[in-house]
């Protein structure tokens, strides 16, 4: 209930100055005399159109043309008609003086003759560019919603490679623009450039470990509402890219927010979205569920055996007689495979979405608010989030022109789930405790009633923690954000052929985020050490970011003849500050308060940076007869972060487009045809931070003993002689539509080189330091974009069109800049209790190699076993360690197939897509057999079995007759070992992604008369992640594996399960 | 054209392109600047090592656990979390900061006693890590900052004792009684247990204690060298050594702000750990009087914590037997001692003494000195009585048991009846024996002494664990370099390796030799 007054009181809040900007913006259309306007709407061949619906912008009057083409319809002059039909271009016309109004109405052919906003917001006939630019749909976006507005995109867009982790309500999305432009450290995501303000896609704690890392809170995008959206433009090239410079090194995301169309009547409308999210369980698939709780195949007798050997499955066959538990309590010896799902919920998220839009001859405005809340599948995890956008132009003189966009998000993230890595977590504990103890014994016994801490409940505590404990006893982890992204823009035409323009940014973001850790989490003690102090502790963060970007253009056109030239000059300074308080408390005085307060160790720290990135730019572009255009561009940056002897970069790049088209005759199958190729060079000091050149030193925040100590700061290694990197692209493309736009044809071929990347890399700590960055090594990304899109069925009344995109990537690392020619990025047994497998780089092999060890085998291929019949490990291979690499966790093939049917006002949408030939080690496989958790478990104790001969050959070469009777030492060799070959697997699948139903109800409510005022009604049912037609990986949701960021790329465990989602919306335009 | 150019100049007089980057790019709030004795107190407090290593080759403590995470010695496996800790603690911790502040005070002749601080007590990680791990990166080590040397090259053993020697010899002879007194020395500066209050005082004190190093490092080439042993060790103590326990190099911990960390996971992780059996024998059958703040019975092993009065009774404790496993352990009917509560029924480490959050650690002790020149005496490289030296190291120890959270002093009557113990009286025909098992007993904190001595001297006599044969039926003679030094080291590791004879626990470090 206090909800919705705090939602009302909002609602009046921004709408009364939404009623105040109506007032200001000039009245919208003079009114003369009703006259009747008659006329004729013929195609392009010259033959009349029937049934096409003639409408006065903004009333309900409306017509459509009879079977020789022909209307009438009153109107008074100024009024606006739109001429519309299915298929077709939609005309707008603006009543003068004449009665008589003849139309054409061109067959829609989506891009041929398409304007793309590219980069810094410059509108461009899609014809003239030289490289690859898509234009979002985004009414799919809509219809097919999702929290964050780029999950909707997976499997979109060739060469936009989106994975959704699984992590949560508010989570975060990994976005890949034509492969991945430089090794982990560097953002690898593209640029993101609303209304011309550039930022960073911003993921947080997508790399995993510890309370911040292990829990996804999400990336900048979820900050925009795909409602405010007017177009997205996917510039995925480095050409296309190229003049915004070193942000831009892996491409940029185009998004315009609406600001209203001038001479548009006053508008409101009005969205609302419920979606129910239910939880996949594939975990039948390798749950065992015929022995329980136990080691050397018996089960607990005692309290004590039963704490301490709650993670192991390894005991007596299931019977359900009366066992004791950890909590002393006798229960069932029977399965209990589903506890993770009994603990999670159905997720639900609402969205509503208000908007009030208008315009005159003057300008136009546009302003909405939206209101989400989300509830996680898993409980008390809770996000929120409210949107506010003004989008405003307005013609000051008939010259001069303003446009002012803001976007305002208030994000609050309630407990995002700790996933991806071993430790607290709700999966990590269900999927690692025996099954024989029921889900109720975790939830009653959570809080040990002598101590108030958790419940020991297994002989890993502090691994793996009770998240009944964490529920019950209120563990909280709170992420509130409010970012403002605001955008002045000035345009002023000098003449004809001559603007300039001036453009101020600036984003300002906050977050606030506090976290406790419990007293009593892993541990039976509630006192810390010999202090008589309460543990657990208590966090705070504050963060503040401001970005400011101003830039100017001067341009012009010009045409001489049947040339053009189109050239232009810039400038842009980019200024960032940040600023972090952090402060923690712990050994408190009161148990189970968790304040700043309240605690006796306490401890603060301020970080501070800032970078700045200046830069000059320009570019000309000629053309000939419409025919053949080629661009030239380039832009110096000179960046803060640098050492000032070598800060800056110069990139160019050149492209060009041929519309050979043209040349042929206008009645043959070929409507238009364009070849275009490019070539560019990109810099970009990304992966520098402000900084990393400089070394500096902590003093320890408590003195010991009374003596202040001081350290060396971080175990970062500064390098004075960093530059930025280059990436060099080239790309070639053919783009064909043909048998009267009915066929799309739209491939692209490109190659992407960076060299002297910024890489993170790891030293030898008998350096001193565990690393430092260096510019060495080169990859390659080289690929093939496809786009087939076909319209079978065409019809007044009926439409399908189906559309196929694909991306073939292929990477490779070139150079890691050592001699061994590979590159450790990540050993995760490092970074504590994980125990499995690599991430490298190596010379020859594609990006992102996993490796592991394997078992070892003869020279004939034969696994060969100790004397024992125990496994034992590889050793030597390519680097030495005994790991060899299994595969690159980035997929080879990805793409999606599009279906979009209509009939009537019955839209429906089908969409399938897929991704082939990534890997992934599964690391919740690894735990599961070695606690004997897992089908895999069973081997050696099924049915008639005692003991397991491991199928292999003796160091002599015959075959291994030992029976090994303990298998949980057995199993637990594949960890202690680190031998990975059971838990390599494909990341592959083809989904099912999305089923979507929506009906126009706007002709229905028309019919009745009350109802005069609706101007449209949609409905919109859609399902997300409705099936998994075909995946490689047992017990997971392949996609459910990755974090968004690049360090532990292809590594999976303890993910949460991703859902699927059931969408039902509603939009009325009034 | 003119109007672009005029307008370029513009726009770079107004951006200046990269005025003021120098300035943007410094961090105001940040320390650029430190006074280089306190990195050197930072460095003094890293502890070396961890419990679970060496200590469980010596067999003094076990981890009796062969599932996964907690395996190690005690099944003679190589695993990377038990070989690592040294590594980790030694260079990028000490090394790391006492390199930077050797950096910033050489050639300074305000700094010359600070200077020497920092480079014996270098001298000391470094030799620790040779001792444990072999052939180590030395000359290189440390120099990613100053030289850029990201991949350090390894040195032999004997080089870098070499080496060490000069070190201890240079920074010994250039203390200085009137030159500059560190006040932030935590183990003789103002804030320690002994405050020395004035540079000659001070300096005195790191001359014995850089003595004692050399004692150390002179003793290590008993079997290798003996000659070269008992130069060393002569020139050692000629030129004074520790000779009381206020000389002692320590830290002492609160127990409130700080807390020895490898105390607080023996206890957070109680489960997993024991004392062993060979150990308790030894202090069961000698009724030694330290015995009871070193040992304890729990009420339940896998919560210490929760016991405030463990039974400390000696003839009550006993110790895990060496190459058993838990399963093995705590089966009901089976020849040992079976579980308790949520454990294991076996004693494990007095919490509450010497394995207390605010136990003192002891780094360089007149105690460990006073022994090693017993056996020195005994072998007649020095003068002076074996006997003496032996059983002031003794008395030595018992007195610093006072340090200790929750102990009493040990009574002189009770440490007499002690020395008269048959297993204990010094016997000379038994005297290595004798000297270098109390050698064991009093590090039963400093795992690296301890490993180092039993490697050196062959004593205390233990049964190998023969577990599996992955030792040949012999010790650990090492510990292996981290996984993660071989993976991110990889060429400078592998010739390592291959000059070690393999990077193996069976290859020995040089001073070793069969």
């Amino acid at each position: 209930m206090r909800d919705k007054r705090k939602l009302n009181l909002v609602v009046y809040f921004f709408l009364l100055p939404m009623l105040f900007m109506i007032t200001i913006v000039n009245p919208y259309v003079v009114l003369g005399q009703e006259r009747t306007i008659r006329g004729q709407v013929i195609d392009s061949e010259n033959a009349p159109m029937s049934g096409v619906t003639i409408r006065i912008k903004g009333t309900d009057n409306a017509t459509s043309t009879d079977e020789s083409g022909r209307y009438n319809i009153a109107a008074s002059a100024g009024a606006v008609l739109v001429f519309s039909l299915l298929g077709h271009e939609t005309q707008e016309i603006v009543v003068g003086d004449d009665t008589t109004i003849d139309v054409r109405l061109q067959a829609s052919s989506r891009d041929m003759e398409e304007v793309l906003v590219t980069a810094l917001g410059v509108k461009r006939e899609s014809r003239k560019l030289g490289y690859a630019a898509t234009a979002v749909n985004t009414d799919e976006m809509t219809a097919n919603r999702t929290t964050n507005m780029m999950e909707s995109l997976v499997g979109k867009v060739s060469g936009l490679n989106i994975t959704p982790p699984a992590g949560g309500a508010g989570s975060s999305m990994q976005i890949r623009l034509r492969g991945q432009a430089a090794f982990a450290g560097a953002n690898n995501s593209p640029l993101i450039i609303v209304n011309g303000l550039p930022m960073d896609q911003g993921a947080r704690g997508a790399n995993g470990a510890g309370q911040l890392g292990q829990r996804d809170r999400g990336d900048n995008l979820q900050n925009i509402n795909p409602d405010d959206i007017e177009s997205m433009t996917v510039l995925k090239g480095a050409t296309a890219a190229a003049i915004y410079g070193a942000r831009a090194a892996n491409g940029a995301i185009i998004i315009t927010t609406k600001s209203g169309q001038s001479g548009q009547g006053i508008g409101v409308e009005f969205t609302s979205t419920y979606t129910a999210q239910q939880p996949l369980n594939f975990m039948d698939e390798i749950i065992q569920t015929e022995y329980g709780q136990g080691t050397g195949g018996a089960r607990p007798r005692t309290q004590g055996e039963a704490q301490s050997t709650g993670q192991f499955g390894f005991g007596e066959r299931l019977d359900g007689a009366p066992t004791i538990n950890f909590d002393g309590i006798e229960r069932p010896y029977s399965a209990n495979p589903d506890r993770l799902f009994d603990f999670l919920r159905t997720g639900a998220v609402y969205t509503n979405t208000i908007a009030l839009s208008g315009g005159s001859e003057k300008g136009s405005f546009r302003t909405s608010f939206s209101n989400t809340n989300a509830a996680g599948i898993q409980p008390s995890n809770d996000y929120k989030k409210r949107i506010f956008n003004v989008g405003v132009n307005h013609a000051i003189t008939d010259k001069l022109q303003l446009q002012l966009n803001v976007n305002y998000a208030d994000e609050d993230n309630f407990n995002p789930p700790q996933i991806g890595t071993q430790g607290e977590g709700a999966v990590n504990f269900f999927t690692r405790m025996a099954n024989s103890t029921p889900l109720e014994a975790f939830r009653e016994s959570a809080i040990d009633p002598d101590t108030g801490t958790e419940f020991r409940n297994s002989g890993f505590s502090g691994t793996i923690v009770n998240p009944f404990f964490q529920l019950q006893k209120k563990q909280f982890f709170k992420d509130k954000r409010n970012r403002l992204l605001g955008t002045a823009t000035l345009r002023y035409e000098i003449t004809d052929w001559l603007f300039a323009q001036g453009r101020f940014n600036y984003d300002r973001g906050t977050a606030f985020s506090e976290w406790n850790v419990l007293n009593g989490t892993g541990s039976s003690t509630p006192y810390e050490g010999d202090t008589g102090m309460y543990r657990g502790n208590y966090n705070l963060r504050q963060d503040a970011t401001n970005d400011i970007n101003a830039d100017f253009l001067l341009g012009g056109s010009k045409e001489f003849g049947k040339f053009s030239i189109d050239a232009s000059v810039g400038g842009n300074t980019w200024r960032t500050q940040f600023q972090r308080m952090d402060q923690t408390s712990s050994l408190f005085v009161v148990p189970d308060l968790y304040s700043i307060a309240n605690g006796t160790l306490r401890t603060q720290s301020y970080g501070f940076s800032r970078s700045r990135v200046n830069s000059l730019y320009g570019w000309a572009e000629f053309g000939y007869d419409e025919l053949l255009y080629i661009n030239f561009s380039g832009r110096q940056d000179w960046f803060s972060v640098l050492n000032p002897d070598m800060n800056h970069k110069f990139y160019p790049a050149v492209s060009g487009s041929f519309i050979f088209s043209e040349l042929m005759s206008t009645s043959g199958w070929l409507n238009y045809g364009k070849l275009r190729g490019s070539w560019a060079k990109v810099g970009s000091s990304n992966g520098v931070n402000p900084y990393d050149g400089v070394l500096t030193y902590a003093i320890n925040q408590n003195q010991f003993n009374g003596q202040t100590l001081a350290t060396v700061a971080g175990d970062f290694a500064p390098n004075l002689f960093l530059q930025p990197f280059t990436v060099t692209e080239q790309e070639v493309g053919l783009e064909m539509r043909m048998f009267n736009n009915r066929l799309l044809v739209d491939i692209a071929a490109f190659n992407k080189i960076t060299t002297d990347q910024i890489l993170e890399v790891t030293l030898s700590n008998a350096s001193g330091y565990d690393n430092s960055k260096q510019n060495k090594a080169s990859l390659k990304n080289t690929g093939f974009e496809s786009l087939l899109e076909v319209t079978p069925i065409e019809t007044s009344n009926f439409r399908w069109t189906s559309s196929w995109n694909n991306t073939y990537l292929d990477t490779e690392v070139l150079d890691v800049g050592n001699e061994s020619g590979s590159l450790l990025l990540i050993y995760f047994n490092g970074t504590g209790n994980e125990f499995l497998g690599e991430l490298r780089y190596t010379e020859g092999l594609p990006m992102n190699q996993l490796y592991t060890r394997t078992y070892l085998r003869n020279d004939a291929g034969d696994i060969v076993v100790s004397d024992e019949g125990r496994l034992r490990a590889s050793t030597g291979g390519p680097v030495g360690n005994g790991f060899f690499p299994v595969g690159s966790s980035i997929p080879k093939f990805t793409g999606g197939w599009t279906n979009a049917l209509s009939y009537k006002n019955l839209s429906v949408g089908i969409h399938f897509d897929y991704k082939f030939g990534g890997t992934v080690l599964s690391a919740t496989q690894l735990n599961m057999l070695r606690q004997g958790l897992s089908k895999q478990s069973l081997e050696g104790r099924r049915e008639g079995e005692n003991g397991l001969i491991f199928p292999g050959v003796y160091e002599n070469g015959s075959p291994n007759t030992s029976v090994v009777g303990d298998l949980q030492s057995f199993y637990a060799d594949y960890r202690n070992l680190q031998i990975g070959d059971p838990f390599v697997y494909k990341s592959d699948y083809i989904k099912l992604r999305n089923v979507s139903l929506s009906y126009n109800l706007t002709d229905v409510v028309k019919k009745a008369n009350m109802l005069h005022f609706v101007k449209g009604l949609t409905v919109t049912a859609s399902a997300r992640n409705v099936a998994i037609l075909y995946k490689d990986i047992p017990g997971l949701d392949p996609e459910a594996i990755q974090s968004s960021g690049d360090f532990r790329a292809g590594y999976e465990n303890s993910s949460l399960p991703t859902t699927r989602n059931y969408n039902f919306s509603l939009n009325v335009k009034f | 054209m003119k109007k672009y150019i005029v307008l370029c100049s513009v726009v770079t007089l107004l951006f200046g392109c990269d005025k003021e980057f120098v300035e943007v790019n410094t961090d105001p709030y940040a320390v650029s600047e430190i006074d280089p004795a306190l990195l050197f107190a930072g460095s003094q407090r890293t502890h070396l090592g961890n419990w679970t290593a060496e200590h469980t080759i010596v067999q003094q403590f076990v981890n009796p656990y062969n599932q996964g995470a907690t395996l190690g010695f005690n099944f003679n496996e190589d695993i990377d979390g038990v070989n690592t800790p040294k590594w980790n603690d030694s260079y990028p911790g000490s090394i790391r900061n006492l390199t930077q502040a050797q950096q910033l005070v050489s050639d300074d002749a305000a700094y010359t006693n600070l200077l020497s601080m920092i480079r014996i007590w270098k001298a000391q990680v470094f030799m620790g890590l040779v001792d444990a791990y072999g052939d180590v990166p030395y000359f290189e080590a440390g120099k990613a900052v100053s030289d850029g040397i990201f991949y350090p090259k390894y040195d032999a053993g004997s080089v870098i004792f070499d080496d060490l020697y000069r070190e201890l010899k240079e920074a010994i002879g250039a203390l200085n009684p009137s030159g500059d007194y560190v006040s932030s020395d935590l183990f003789y500066g103002n804030n320690s247990e002994n405050p020395s209050g004035s540079a000659a005082v001070q300096v005195e004190k790191w001359r014995k204690l850089g003595n004692s190093l050399l004692l150390r490092l002179g003793m290590r080439y008993t079997k290798l060298d003996p000659a070269k042993a008992q130069s060393i060790v002569s020139e050692a103590f000629a030129g004074g050594v520790m000779t009381s326990n206020d000389d002692n190099a320590y830290v002492k911990y609160d127990g409130t702000l700080f807390t020895y960390d490898d105390n607080s996971n023996l206890r957070n992780f109680s489960h997993f750990n024991y004392a062993a059996e060979p150990f308790v024998d030894q202090l069961k059958s000698t009724n030694d009087p330290r015995g009871k703040y070193i040992l304890g019975t729990f009420e339940d092993p896998a919560a210490v914590a929760n016991d405030p009065n463990p039974d400390t009774v000696l003839a009550n404790q006993f110790g895990v037997p060496i190459g058993v496993t838990n399963t093995a352990l705590a089966a009901e009917g089976g020849p040992y001692r079976g579980a308790r509560v949520g454990g294991l029924n076996y004693s494990q480490m007095n919490i509450y003494s010497v394995a207390s959050p605010a136990a003192p650690a002891f780094w360089v002790t007149y105690a460990q000195t006073s022994l090693l020149l017993a056996e020195a005496a005994h072998r007649g490289w020095i003068d002076g009585s074996a006997q003496a030296f032996y059983e002031d190291g003794i008395r030595a120890d018992m007195a610093v048991y006072a340090r200790y959270p929750q102990t009493a002093p040990i009574p002189g009557a009770t440490v007499d009846v002690y020395l008269a113990h048959p297993g204990i009286a010094f016997d000379s025909a038994n005297a290595l024996e004798l000297i270098n098992t109390q050698y064991w007993i009093v590090n039963i904190r400093n795992g690296t002494e301890a490993f180092a001595n039993f490697r050196r001297s062959g004593y205390p006599v233990l049964t190998p664990n023969t577990y599996n044969n992955n030792l040949q039926g012999g010790f650990a003679r090492r510990l292996a370099y981290p996984d993660e030094e071989a993976s991110a080291n990889a060429e400078n590791y592998a010739a390592a390796a291959a000059a070690m004879g393999g990077d193996n626990l069976t290859s020995r470090v040089f001073w070793d030799v069969p």
